[in-house]
């Protein structure tokens, strides 16, 4: 009586035509993504683990301080002490790996499509609903297609958390190329600048603090990330909360989750740190 | 204004009122759970098809022979079982009991759950590859990969067979989901056999991910190996192989592991209350019992037909017939029977 009237659209069909289609017509680019990032990861990591648990613990205070005050970066130490603690060391190693490898091909990919966005409003207003897709559709439906593109693992992870990661960088670096002053373009121009050296040295610059906070941003959601990436076989803390989830392991939960908290406490303070610092110098 | 504020007053009390009466509603119906008399019996989905035919079979019986309605709750195997114990769910129609031994066992000591009876033990699991890596596949065109693969002891021979993508030059099983109970018999496997010298043991992370990679492998014809279980949609549709291992032995197994996979029991499992307020129910559950290709014949059916579960069920239970009348009396197969 009330049934809807038997039409079908076969979108769903398209989508996987589409990722067949991809999967084996751009098989060499796909590979050489995978073979940048996995190296990428595997350097950090191997860089990460072969440091003394000493030193990282004394460069975290070290940039705690420079970036905040003396007492966060004995805070933030602290932090990363205890994590190691509960024999999470080499976990959390390989989540900062993946999430340093993530927040790099971010910014790579995000600030210059951000200053295009600033530049075209064409390209703005399409890539706009694009951007807003991607940070609400479900996380595992795309972890699925980047199986097919890169198998299992850590890149798949990087793939997954760049969909998820990339739009704040995005939306950001435009908002604030948009944002400065058009008088002190107007100025650059009439002394004669070109286009790329207005951008270079005074758009940039004005924008940086904006900028930064889309990074603060990417950093943090692509830490948010790991415990959905993990279920594509990405290693880490992530990992270690997913293990707990399966065999409701409470203990384990809250020591790999916490641990997650404090990475994301430290990135968050000291990424808003750098943008701080960026702003006084401006002044 | 007056008129306007009274409209809106009795709007609120209305609204109020008809929450009010809902939530008044699932307290009745949660009381009734925990006392005597039983309206909704709730079932677990822990998220695969087989499970979900399983439900609909007792779903059915249930429904038409026994005057209950049923409801079935949806999460992962944790999540549900967890919700078992608490009496949120009634019951579990395919408890893999090996993947969650500790609290399993720990609910069935604890008075918190019962085991009422086996649905299927002849399953197998273990390391999968294609039958085409070893056979190759002539229709593909696909020439053997490694012809002499046998058993499991067999794979530190052929890293460059299974090579891992992130690490060349060494070998990628697949393990188990992590977490997995599992997951820890083929760690101690990879040392007892030797394969860390030239395989990378790996964490897929779900079931979802092992599944998703093993089709991307399959269709393109590559080699594959990593852990897998049957009866599922899987097994029922893929031609894969099981490497081998010695016979299981109880003794080895709990010292290296280093045999077959222990059969595991696949049970059917009810809430502590659910005997009181439901003994009829329990009666039928307890002669619930179907077996790896019993339950592998719906899966194909639904492959096949691109059918649901319940479809799967509705045609499993006119095929079967003889099988599902001798688990309830008479008179309520003949009730479901007219039902069907």
């Amino acid at each position: 009586m009330g049934n809807f009237p038997d039409i079908r659209t076969n979108l769903g069909d398209y989508a996987d035509q589409i990722v067949s289609f991809l999967d084996s017509s751009l098989e060499g680019f796909f590979d050489f993504i995978f073979f940048i990032s996995s190296r990428t990861i595997g350097g950090i990591a191997d860089f990460l683990t072969l440091m003394p648990w000493w030193l990282f613990i004394i460069f975290i205070i070290l940039v705690g301080w420079y970036f905040k005050s003396i007492f966060s970066g004995i805070l933030y130490g602290l932090f990363v002490f205890l994590i190691g603690t509960f024999g999470l060391w080499e976990d959390m190693m390989t989540t900062i790996a993946i999430i340093v490898t993530a927040v790099l091909i971010c910014l790579l990919i995000g600030i210059p499509s951000g200053i295009w966005m600033a530049f075209s409003k064409p390209v703005s207003n399409i890539l706009r609903p694009i951007l807003d897709a991607m940070q609400t559709m479900p996380s595992f439906v795309y972890l699925i297609p980047a199986i097919f593109f890169f198998g299992l693992g850590n890149v798949s992870a990087i793939f997954a958390t760049l969909i998820y990661a990339v739009p704040p960088v995005i939306r950001l670096t435009e908002l604030a190329i948009r944002g400065v002053d058009k008088d002190v373009i107007e100025s650059a121009e009439s002394f004669g600048s070109s286009k790329l050296q207005t951008l270079r040295k005074i758009q940039l610059p004005q924008a940086l603090p904006t900028i930064m906070a889309g990074v603060n941003q990417t950093t943090m959601m692509a830490l948010a990330m790991v415990v959905i990436a993990s279920m594509v076989g990405a290693s880490g803390l992530g990992e270690q909360v997913l293990v707990s989830i399966n065999r409701i392991d409470i203990a384990l939960g809250f020591e790999a989750g916490i641990s997650i908290v404090f990475l994301a406490v430290i990135i968050d303070r000291v990424t808003n740190g750098i943008a701080d610092k960026f702003q006084k110098h401006r002044r | 204004m007056k008129k306007l504020i009274i409209l809106i007053c009795a709007t609120v009390l209305v609204v109020l009122s008809a929450c009010g009466d809902s939530d008044g509603n699932g307290d009745s119906g949660s009381d009734e759970a925990g006392g005597e008399g039983i309206d909704t019996i709730v079932l677990s989905d822990a998220g695969w098809d087989s499970n979900r035919v399983h439900n609909s079979i007792a779903q059915t019986i249930i429904e038409e022979g026994y005057g209950y309605d049923t409801d079935v709750t949806a999460g992962t195997t944790a999540a549900t079982f967890q919700g078992l114990i608490e009496g949120d769910i009634n019951v579990y129609m395919e408890a893999w009991t090996d993947n969650i031994k500790e609290i399993y066992t720990e609910a069935i000591e604890a008075g918190d759950i019962e085991e009422v009876s086996v649905n299927f033990d002849d399953n197998n699991q273990g390391l999968y590859v294609p039958t085409y890596v070893i056979e190759g596949d002539e229709e593909r065109g696909i020439e053997p990969m490694a012809p002499d693969l046998q058993t499991v002891e067999d794979l530190k021979d052929y890293p460059e067979v299974f090579e891992d993508p992130e690490d060349p030059g060494r070998g990628r099983v697949v393990n188990a989901p992590s977490g997995w109970a599992v997951q820890e018999a083929i760690d101690a496997k990879f040392d007892i056999y030797g394969l860390d010298a030239t395989m990378n043991n790996f964490m897929p992370g779900s079931d979802a991910a092992i599944v998703a990679d093993l089709t991307d492998a399959y269709n393109a014809g590559e080699a594959w190996v990593g852990y897998y279980w049957s009866p599922t949609a899987v097994t029922a549709t893929m031609d894969l192989t099981l490497l081998e291992e010695p016979e299981y032995d109880e003794a080895e197994w709990e010292e290296t592991k280093a045999t077959e996979f222990p059969p595991n029991d696949v049970t059917v499992a009810v809430h502590k209350d659910l005997p009181e307020q439901a003994p009829d129910v329990v009666e039928f559950l307890s002669n619930y019992e179907t077996s790896s290709d019993l339950t592998e014949q719906a899966l194909t059916y639904m492959d096949e037909n691109d059918a649901t579960p319940e479809e799967a069920a509705n045609w499993w239970m006119n095929e079967h017939e003889d099988i599902w009348t001798s688990w309830v009396p008479e008179d309520v197969a003949e009730t479901v029977k007219e039902a069907l």
